[in-house]
């Protein structure tokens, strides 16, 4: 739990970063799927205290998910087939962000099943001026057709990304899928077709079975793994693709506290994105950010912006 | 994604906070933990919490990850002589998680996240309320027969177990005035058999008997497994009888984020049952596309 406020231990520390061209506050978001709409939080945390966060990935038109079972707990993580269950794009920009107090930074998510697709809510999310950026989801585990594919071939990602890039003159962020054998080249693509950033990792593709049932857990079989099962194998691709490419990174993946944050900013990332651990400590996003703020202090930092990279990574 | 809302939505916001352990007692099969939670602010009957799966020890725990959803069982207020209000949890172990709760010690603290989800409505008026718990359903009917007991309707409670330890809460529902039956599959307590034929029973009765006001405002409460809520709810509506259901699907949040308890709705889609729910009209659910 995060309850407690650090005793003013940070002060003089810079917090802020730039992700993709978007100032933050500080360097902690909170990831699609896991943070709603944002409102849900209002109980838990001030908004404001975090860098921002990203909404559920849009479709064009409302869209329901898969049947139950969606989730199950497995060791130090979970599973979930959703598939992209939300309110839609009007929805979104009619309802939700007006309900969002002024001053907190909303990253929109966009899905889709073709490039075109993806860059019409491109254009449609990134013209309004509550949002500050857009990541695109091309990565979802367990929505059969789009989402992974484009993901997981260089080729699609490349069309994707061009595609969208001309949409938007705003900040563009790439989600890119863990689901692949060289993420270090999925990255170069999307540097070369425009993006301002790159997001990983999405849920690893994953599944589990009720030997007593002799069944899937989940109704969809496969599912995204997700939590603290996957951490090491965030940090792992975050540092591949801080080395190939110059473009910002946000790192995510089974963060639930500010030294697994720290990890991902010493290997590369700019920012680092707060998943599953919402479903456990709603407030747990702001106590990440204040608690890198102490560790950039302790450790004779300025800036939290100069822990990025700064793993000491000489051998022996 | 739900536009439903039979449950009661509540006054206030969840909290988070962490409760501290006061005691955590065997009774039968189940065990009843007693919480210190402060700020509680007090839950509508049917509201649930989601509890860590264990007390916290030094290091914040990632195995098992998730909290679980637990109904607040009795609501205590701050009881003489306490500082902050208490709760009571009736749970039974199933697995790790609870494992691990049944684990934790006076004095000992676990996360909390609650109230939440909506509660049942309390309508006063002289219908009968059949109030029929199963398993650990039971949890979720004893502040409900409280409130329905203050609104002035007659309360009829059936509790359902395979035996007499896993009666749990019993004792409990004994203290309240109002009238008790129990099955048993076993017969080792109570009348032997399904809970659900003393509900046949006693609703056509009650509906034969009734007339006027007190016929229309018959409603059935019915928490427990899937296959006993299914049951009671056709039950109700061959008698054109309102049936109250508390789904208890696997949950992540509980708050309406990860969108993992869907349950699937007979007008199509889905609700949330941690946010729409837990409490529905069993008309409202599509009780084939449950698992
Ligand atoms: C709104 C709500 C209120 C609830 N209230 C209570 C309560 O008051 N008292 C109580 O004892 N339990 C209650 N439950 C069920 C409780 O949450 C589960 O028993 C608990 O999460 C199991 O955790 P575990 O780690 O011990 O079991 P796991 O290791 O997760 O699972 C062990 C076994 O239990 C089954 N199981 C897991 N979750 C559920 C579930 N939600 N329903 C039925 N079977 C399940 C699994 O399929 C598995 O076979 C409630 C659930 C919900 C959704
Ligand atoms: C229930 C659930 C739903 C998710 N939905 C989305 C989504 O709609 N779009 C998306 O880009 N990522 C989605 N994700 C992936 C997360 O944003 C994140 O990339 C992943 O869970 C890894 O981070 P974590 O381990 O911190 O959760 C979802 C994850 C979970 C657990
Ligand atoms: S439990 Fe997460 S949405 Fe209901």
């Amino acid at each position: 739990m995060s309850g407690a406020e650090t005793p003013g231990g940070a002060a003089g520390v810079d917090e802020r970063v730039v992700l993709a061209g978007i100032p933050l506050r500080n360097a902690v978001l909170t990831a699609s799927g896991t943070f709603g709409y944002g409102t849900e939080f209002a109980p838990f945390l001030d908004l404001t205290q975090i860098g921002g966060f990203v909404a559920k990935s849009l479709t064009l038109e409302p869209r329901f998910g898969n049947p139950p079972p969606r989730i199950a707990e497995t060791p130090a993580g979970m599973l979930n087939a959703i598939s992209i269950e939300n309110v839609g794009v009007r929805a979104f920009l009619e309802e939700k962000l007006p309900a969002l107090p002024e001053g907190v930074v909303v990253i929109a998510s966009a899905f889709g099943t073709a490039p075109e697709v993806y860059a019409e809510l491109v254009a449609r999310v990134s013209a309004h001026p509550r949002i500050a950026g857009v990541e695109i989801n091309a990565s979802c585990p367990h929505v059969k057709a789009g989402g992974i594919e484009f993901g997981q071939d260089p080729k699609l990602l490349a069309e994707l990304v061009r595609t969208v890039r001309a949409a938007t003159q705003g900040p563009l962020l790439v989600k890119l899928s863990p689901n692949v054998t060289r993420i270090a080249d999925m990255a170069r693509v999307c540097e070369a077709e425009g993006a301002d950033g790159i997001t990983l990792i999405n849920a690893v593709q994953a599944m589990e079975v009720d030997v007593e049932r002799r069944r899937p857990v989940l109704s969809n079989i496969l599912g995204g793994l997700s939590g603290p099962a996957i951490r090491p194998i965030a940090l792992r691709m975050v540092w591949q693709a801080a080395q190939a490419v110059k473009i910002p990174i946000c790192g995510v993946g089974g963060i639930t506290d500010a030294s697994d944050a720290v990890k991902f900013l010493l290997c590369g990332a700019t920012a680092v994105q707060v998943g599953t651990t919402n479903y456990l400590d709603p407030g747990a996003a702001a106590a990440i950010a204040r608690g890198i703020a102490d560790y950039a202090q302790r450790h004779g930092f300025a800036r939290v912006a100069d822990l990025t990279g700064a793993l000491d990574a000489r051998r022996g | 994604m739900s536009a439903t809302t039979t449950g009661i939505e509540s006054r206030s916001a969840p909290l988070r906070t962490r409760a501290r352990v006061i005691s955590n007692e065997p009774d039968g099969r189940g065990r009843t933990l007693r919480l210190a939670v402060p700020g509680w602010p007090g839950a509508i009957p049917g509201q649930f919490l989601m509890l860590g799966p264990g007390a916290e020890a030094g290091v914040a725990r990632r195995d098992p990850l998730l909290p679980r959803p637990m109904a607040v069982y009795r609501d205590l207020g701050v009881v003489s002589g306490a500082a902050e209000p208490s709760i009571e949890v009736l749970y039974r172990v199933v697995g790790r998680g609870t494992t691990l709760i049944s684990e934790a010690q006076p004095g000992q603290s676990i996360p909390l996240v609650g109230p939440l989800g909506r509660g049942f409505p309390v309508a006063p008026g002289p219908g009968l309320a059949l109030l029929v718990g199963g398993g650990t359903g039971i949890a979720s009917l004893y502040e409900l027969a409280r409130a329905l007991l203050r609104a002035g309707r007659p309360v009829l409670v059936l509790l359902g177990a395979r035996s007499q330890d896993d009666l749990i809460g019993r004792r409990d529902f004994e203290a309240l005035d109002l009238e008790l039956v129990c099955a048993t599959e076993d017969g080792s307590h109570g009348v032997a058999g399904r809970v659900t034929e003393p509900l046949a029973e006693r609703l056509r009765r009650a509906v034969g008997e009734a007339s006027g006001a007190s016929r229309a405002g018959i409603e059935v409460f019915a928490v427990g497994p899937t296959p006993m809520m299914r049951a009671c709810a056709g039950i109700a509506a061959e008698l054109g009888v309102r049936c109250l259901v508390s789904l208890e699907n696997p949950m992540a949040c509980g708050f309406g984020v990860c969108l993992g308890c869907a349950a699937p709705r007979a007008e199509g889609g889905f609700s949330l049952v941690c946010r729409a729910g837990p409490v529905f009209d069993a008309r409202e659910i599509a009780w084939e596309g449950l698992p």
